[in-house]
């Protein structure tokens, strides 16, 4: 995947510095050199990863940070800080900066910072977990084995939770905090004991060894036997 | 003559004795105080031409002993049920049935064909008043037995609609989501399925 990256930078020199570099390994470049233009660029095309510097004429990093989260855009941010500032950081991360680079700083840094969002969007992001004879695909909430059966969301999530810590007892809270969203959803013991039934009917279903033992108060245990 | 020659009309009474013994099974299980086996049963004849044409692509004889033996299914029930646990009970009854032997089955539930087609396959043998083929009188009779929940069938009915459109478009696309949509049915049977026991133990 080559990243779209928007640079909001008035300083001329940066910019063309930063376009260059990020061009060089094959990221799509625009570079904007005000705040404004930022919010607008960010309203009508798609980035990967917004790189806003603080100080900035016409309208300043941080103004044009919250304009672009209040109108819903959750776009990685790294904001560009000058190193005495502290507060500048803090309320740039508390504005919806994902990420932030003090001033001096090295584009070795930048560039290692922008390959590890691109690892975190790839890799981990993960297509596709396999575990004993189980295979789990993520984006087509399905799960193979033996025999092949549809998962819904809630399901593809705890189990995916469940995998990558095999092994480990998970109790309820942790695994109802992992698999649904605490800000939106309500969900209690009896919903999680529900989500492990299927689970544990669907993975006999698809005639897997893979069980997941654990009483109806929890904690719950994936265990290839 | 058709391929069955004599025996054309007898096999609808061996079928009529067949769904008779089912439904039974199913009384049985009512009066005792449980769900009925099935939603529904359905039975068939092999039409004649299907079975000759049948006993050709397999290679044996085009005959009546062929078509009565060789094939075991020219008479063929389907057992349709609400939920996957009906179909292992009904599975139960008739291995502990003694008026049928089991000579075959066939789990394509644990071992759905590729193309995600599920289904419970069973060959009964069992003794019937009349004359069988081989000269026998009470004779012995074969009979398939397929088992499966409401949405197997569905998704069969839908299988099928596809297989006998001979020009279907894309047919790689269909056959596809055809798959996809029978893993999204088996896990509602498992849904229902957990959901009834969740039922039982409340």
């Amino acid at each position: 995947m080559s990243l779209r990256v928007l640079i909001a930078e008035d300083e001329q020199q940066l910019a063309r510095v930063l376009t260059a570099a990020l061009q060089s390994i094959n990221y799509e470049v625009t570079a904007v050199e005000n705040g404004e233009l930022a919010v607008k660029a960010a309203q009508e095309n798609a980035y990967d990863v917004i790189i806003l510097d603080i100080m900035m004429p016409v309208k300043d990093g941080l103004t044009a940070l919250k304009e672009i989260r209040a109108s819903g855009d959750r776009t990685y941010v790294m904001m560009l800080t000058a190193m005495a500032e502290v507060d500048d950081r803090v309320t740039g991360l508390d504005a919806g900066a994902d990420d932030y680079l003090t001033k001096p700083f090295s584009l070795k840094e930048l560039l290692a910072r922008l390959r590890s969002l691109e690892r975190r969007n790839e890799e981990y992001d993960d297509d596709v977990l396999t575990f004993a004879d189980l295979t789990l695909d993520n984006n087509e909430q399905r799960l193979e084995a033996h025999n092949s059966i549809s998962l819904s969301k809630k399901e593809t999530r705890l189990l995916q939770y469940l995998i990558l810590n095999a092994g480990k007892a998970l109790s309820t809270a942790d695994l109802i905090n992992h698999t649904w969203d605490d800000d939106d959803e309500a969900a209690d013991a009896q919903d999680l004991w529900i989500n492990i039934s299927y689970l544990r009917q669907k993975l006999q279903a698809v005639n897997s060894t893979v069980q997941i033992t654990g009483e109806k108060s929890g904690p719950f245990t994936l265990l290839q036997p | 003559m058709d391929i069955y020659g004599q025996f054309g009309p007898r096999l609808h009474d061996v079928l009529t004795r067949l769904t008779d013994q089912i439904e039974q099974l199913s009384h049985q299980e009512v009066a005792a105080g449980r769900p009925k086996l099935y939603e529904h049963l359905i039975g068939r004849v092999k039409t004649p031409a299907s079975m000759a044409e049948k006993c050709q692509r397999k290679g044996f004889a085009v005959s009546t002993h062929a078509a009565l033996r060789d094939c075991q299914d020219a008479v063929g029930v389907r057992i349709v049920c609400n939920f996957i646990d009906d179909v292992y009970r009904s599975l139960k009854l008739l291995r502990q049935a003694s008026w049928c032997q089991i000579v075959e089955e066939k789990d394509y539930i644990t071992n759905a064909k590729p193309n995600g087609y599920r289904s419970y396959h069973v060959i009964l043998k069992f003794e019937t008043p009349f004359a069988d083929v081989d000269g026998a009188t009470p004779g012995y009779y074969y009979a398939e037995i397929q088992l499966r929940t409401i949405a197997m069938d569905s998704w069969a009915s839908l299988e099928h609609e596809m297989k006998y459109k001979h020009d279907v478009k894309d047919a790689a696309r269909i056959s596809r989501e055809l798959k996809s949509v029978a893993e999204q049915l088996a896990a509602c049977d498992i849904q229902m399925q957990t959901i009834r026991q969740l039922i039982q133990e409340s």
